[in-house]
């Protein structure tokens, strides 16, 4: 017999937490970097194609949403890289207790912002 | 399945208000999930306007208020009233735990009570669990033992008898299979935090004979390995217990041989 009651609400109710506010992250940015490789991928694939091709990315990059993306790629793999360390740990049988996962929680959100204003520093004074 | 709209007749209506009439000061709104099954009607939400001067500390205090003074028609489990039994499992101001042990003053603005989420509802604030407990008679929570000498006692030291603590005080209230996003999304194939707690704590046991075939039989693709560490679980046990901890010390013993 099929049960028709009500399904009773779900994400829709409940408070979010930093540990679940991380691992959605996790998981989104995961799947952007896999976008942003194939992307990169390609760029190279047209490089081969001429000089042409260079000019086309490099105008890309000088516009404004060329320069999100550009921030927004350091950030995605900052914020992979941290969460997976975090992950590393855990797998290691460390750091399940609600105090120390909540700490590494916002240590893997503020890290990764300043991971991303490091590197992109170092780019424009080098 | 990822869906994250709820069904078309699970949707949430307004519902009824029912205005304070004792003229008390001291007023809160509390917003209490409604479903008759007998009304062939969409859940609803009913707000009540309670005297807080004459009520009780904790959230299942204001409940029996309600239930007493004001609507006698809501429906929710209840029975030890200490945070014992897990009969209480709710889901007040967005997470999971036990309305007899959570202080309503802790709750800042209007209370928002609901009843377990991600579970067909059957009243009120009443969850089908009835999956769950399939799911906890999978895992044979019983000790299998092959020596059967009536007359002696079956010895454990203290070292491994501490490594049952923190497992065996789960009263099996749910709260943390249905705060998982992994439950809800795979609850059927998914064994989820409360049953995976369970089963540690029959595989750790030093008494037992029987560890190879339960980890053997619970290290699978959907049983174990959707647990994605989003600790929501320990989050929400009303027992301060550490489900995330549990599973991962399964995946470890599973890893490491």
């Amino acid at each position: 017999m099929k049960n028709n009651n009500p399904l009773s609400p779900h994400i829709q109710i409940y408070s979010w937490h930093i540990s679940s506010l991380v691992s959605i992250s996790h998981r989104v940015t995961g799947i952007i970097n896999i976008i942003i490789v194939t992307l990169i991928c390609l760029w190279v694939a047209l490089l081969l194609f001429g000089n042409t091709n260079y000019d086309l990315i490099q105008k890309f990059f000088e516009t404004f949403f060329g320069k999100f993306f550009i921030v927004g790629t350091v950030w995605s793999f900052s914020f992979q890289v941290l969460s997976e360390i975090r992950h590393l740990f855990w797998d290691l049988g460390y750091g399940f207790e609600i105090k120390t996962s909540n700490i590494s929680g916002l240590m893997v959100i503020f890290g990764s912002i300043v991971l991303t204003i490091l590197i992109l520093m170092r780019n424009i004074i080098l | 399945m990822v869906q994250i709209n709820l069904p078309k007749n699970s949707e949430i209506q307004k519902g009824k208000y029912y205005q304070d009439k004792t003229g008390s000061k001291n007023i809160r709104k509390v917003n209490i999930y409604r479903w008759d099954p007998s009304s062939g009607e969409n859940p609803r939400i009913d707000t009540y306007e309670v005297d807080m001067d004459n009520c009780p500390s904790k959230v299942l205090d204001l409940l029996n208020k309600i239930k007493n003074e004001i609507d006698p028609s809501i429906a929710y489990r209840r029975s030890c009233a200490h945070g014992v039994c897990g009969s209480c499992a709710m889901n007040m101001d967005g997470k999971n735990g036990l309305a007899c042990t959570k202080p309503h003053k802790e709750i800042k603005g209007d209370i928002n009570i609901y009843p377990l989420p991600h579970l067909k509802v059957q009243k009120d604030l009443i969850g089908d669990l009835s999956t769950l407990y399939k799911q906890y008679q999978s895992v044979e929570p019983w000790l299998k033992i092959s020596k059967k000498d009536e007359n002696k006692e079956n010895l454990q030291s203290i070292e491994d008898r501490s490594k049952l603590d923190g497992l065996y005080e789960c009263i099996m209230c749910a709260c943390c299979s249905t705060s998982c996003p992994s439950y809800w999304w795979n609850g059927d194939k998914y064994l989820g935090p409360a049953v995976l707690l369970q089963a540690y704590r029959w595989i750790i046991d030093s008494r037992d004979e029987d560890r190879k075939e339960r980890l053997k039989k619970v290290a699978d693709e959907l049983k174990l390995y959707r647990c994605h560490t989003i600790m929501n679980c320990t989050n929400a046990c009303p027992k301060g217990l550490n489900p995330a901890k549990a599973i991962a010390s399964i995946k470890k013993m599973l890893a490491t041989g």
